[in-house]
């Protein structure tokens, strides 16, 4: 009985303590999904909607338009401009982290603080000086004229798809950075002896012990990556050409904006949801596949 | 000594509620200047419409606040009026694009000339009938203008005559558009249909937009950026990006102070223009403080001083005084008349889901 009244209180104690969290997901997270989720099924009029239930909004989104291409046809350019992000934050972050994690012995924390700073800079500020670097007389067109490798200024390194994933990239790069070098950090240096002394040479080392075990480490960096170069709407609409600025982050942004379409905005949101929710499962799926260092208990490795 | 005691709160109570009385027969003498004291007037406004030379002035006079927000194009506008509402604006600038459908829609409200003693100058021909309704104005202008063809002058030796300089591949990449769906227009009066009606621009069959759009997409390739708003625009001639683009005098003033050379002109198709004008946005509680700037800044020297900054052409003739003679010719004060019949001024877009719709393909290239 008595055993019965403290459960209860101190399950009391622990909702108290998850309400303000329950509150806020309910608040700024169910709700506005939910809002989300009903608005997709209703159409526009010019300054309101009207509720009645119809599937339009995902058919205009799937289907040709009276004189143009399909526009989920955005969406998979989309994906396409996020694997090459993925791709390159991938190849920067890698072996910067191999580097900061075996290599540098003194200011380790200091490198990674390096990397990691940018982050404290606005997002548009970082974006903007991208303009500055890659412009017709930018630093690197002066630089490149100044060399004489060039005759005359190269235009494509700003207001194309090049300036859009350099942007992107130098902008998610931190966040594969720290899940990789995290992943590094965590492979007991006696692995790597262990390695060494039954005859492994460095590259035997490296690809049946270093990468294997960072593997979690590069998914889920490599998922961030993913994830935010294909919901990013200001690189595109700041850095992009004519043709390449137009991402399906702005086309969705468009309807709640310019185009006064939220019924049709939300149907594409909901997709997006969908996509980036069945990618998230599989790379979860991925990550347990390929984990097998139990970072928080040392015990398999005695 | 108790009795004294009381005695001297007794007086004390009653003289402090004599002054308090006078004081607050003071306050109810004070003039207008401070019966705004402490307010904020917000404004969704265009560029260059709240610059501090003029907007100070206001502030100082009646010891308000302006706050100003701004718009990046006429779907940009109703947006944001769609997301705030008059708790949020109490002012806006549209043009013909836009205003009618706010009138129209009970969106605005009608303004009340009466506080507005200034409208009087205003020209005539200025005061278009999507500004009233019912005998009731619902919209005040402020300024006015061309969408000019705006060329770097150290590129171009002579002015190019049609629209058409835009798709010459001697200035492929360099080539900048505003990224809204007035580019239909511009590719409308290459095809002339504004030849007869000047609405016809506005209201496109699906063939012709189809026609549009090929156009546009041809363009695609000489085209450096879709720039989103003057600022961007004006960035753009001022780091040789792109050599020539539609555009407003506001961008002309801006890059020639940094020692540029550009030049405007209006091609033989002729050019679309807009009259922006004052519209007070229902549910508004500072709807006698709008007044109150309306007047000012169509007054004279508001007037001037907005010119000033913009480059626009004025509403109010009387500003004249105030400008400088090179003002007076850039903003054609003294052409109004001539300047004006040039222009096929932006109306109301029924269909523009489907403009939209086009100009967005364009973008994507799809």
């Amino acid at each position: 009985m008595r055993q019965g009244n403290r459960q209860g209180r101190s399950r009391f104690v622990l909702l108290g303590i998850l309400a303000p969290a329950v509150i806020w997901l309910v608040l700024f997270l169910i709700l506005p999904y939910f809002n989300l989720f009903s608005f997709s099924f209703w159409q526009n009029d010019v300054f309101t909607v009207r509720h009645e239930f119809n599937l339009l909004n995902y058919a205009k989104f799937f289907t040709e338009s009276q004189t143009g291409a399909a526009p989920y046809l955005v969406l998979l350019d989309t994906l396409k401009l996020a694997c090459w992000v993925t791709v390159c934050t991938l190849l920067l972050s890698f072996p910067l982290a191999y580097f900061i994690r075996f290599k540098v012995t003194r200011y380790k924390q200091a490198l990674y603080m390096l990397v990691i700073i940018p982050l404290w800079v606005s997002y548009i500020m970082r974006a903007y000086s991208w303009k500055i670097i890659l412009g017709t007389n930018g630093i690197l067109n002066s630089f490149l004229l100044w060399l004489g490798i060039v005759d005359t200024p190269v235009s494509f390194f700003l207001y194309s798809d090049v300036s859009v994933i350099i942007g992107m990239t130098h902008i998610y790069t931190p966040f594969v950075l720290m899940p990789v070098y995290t992943a590094l950090e965590q492979i007991p240096q006696n692995l790597i002896e262990a390695s060494n002394d039954l005859g492994g040479n460095r590259l035997r080392t490296f690809l049946h012990v270093v990468f294997p075990l960072a593997l979690p480490g590069i998914i889920t960096g490599g998922t961030y990556a993913f994830v935010l170069s294909m919901g990013d709407f200001l690189a595109p609409s700041l850095l992009g050409g004519p043709t390449s600025s137009t991402k399906i982050a702005n086309i969705v942004q468009q309807q709640f904006g310019t185009s006064n379409n939220w019924p049709y905005g939300a149907a594409i949101g909901i997709v997006i949801l969908v996509l980036v929710l069945g990618l998230l499962e599989v790379t979860g799926r991925l990550e347990r596949h390929f984990s097998k260092l139990e970072s928080t208990s040392p015990r398999t490795l005695r | 000594m108790t009795k004294k005691i009381w005695s001297v709160i007794a007086v004390a109570m009653i003289t402090s509620i004599s002054l308090l009385a006078g004081c607050s027969g003071k306050e109810e003498k004070k003039d207008a200047a401070h019966e705004f004291q402490g307010s904020t007037l917000s404004m969704l406004i265009w560029e260059g419409y709240a610059d501090p030379s003029f907007t100070a002035l206001f502030e100082k006079q009646y010891g308000v606040k302006i706050k100003a927000s701004y718009v990046t194009s006429d779907d940009d506008l109703l947006a944001k009026i769609k997301a705030g509402g008059g708790d949020a604006y109490d002012i806006v600038t549209p043009n013909g694009t836009m205003a009618g459908f706010l009138m129209e829609s009970g969106i605005t409200e009608p303004i009340d000339t009466s506080l507005i003693p200034n409208f009087k100058d205003i020209s005539p021909r200025l005061i278009l009938p999507d500004m009233k309704k019912d005998g009731k104005i619902y919209g005040v202008p402020y300024m006015w203008g061309p969408n000019y063809l705006i060329y770097d002058g150290d590129v171009f030796a002579e002015a190019p005559k049609s629209w058409s300089v835009l798709w010459d591949s001697t200035y492929k990449g360099k080539v900048g558009m505003w990224d809204d769906i007035s580019n239909i227009y511009i590719v409308g009066e290459m095809m002339g249909l504004d030849k007869k009606d000047p609405g016809a621009l506005y209201n496109m069959t699906e063939e012709q937009l189809a026609t549009a759009r090929k156009k546009l997409m041809e363009l695609n390739s000489s085209v450096r950026k879709y720039w989103v708003s003057a600022g961007e625009v004006n960035d753009l001639f001022a780091n040789k990006e792109i050599v020539i683009s539609m555009g407003w005098p506001l961008t002309i003033r801006a890059v020639n102070e940094k020692g540029r050379h550009l030049k405007w002109t209006i091609p033989e198709e002729g050019t679309t223009g807009w009259v922006d004008r004052f519209m007070i946005v229902k549910g508004s509680k500072n709807q006698k403080l709008a007044s109150l700037y309306i007047n000012f800044i169509i007054g004279a020297e508001g007037q001037a001083l907005t010119a000033k900054v913009t480059n626009y052409s004025v509403v109010n003739p009387k500003a004249a005084e105030f400008m400088s003679p090179e003002l007076q010719k850039m903003t054609y004060v003294h052409e109004m008349d001539s300047l004006f019949v040039k222009l096929n001024f932006w109306q109301y877009v029924a269909n523009r889901a489907r403009y939209n719709e086009i100009w967005t393909e364009v973008k994507t290239g799809k």
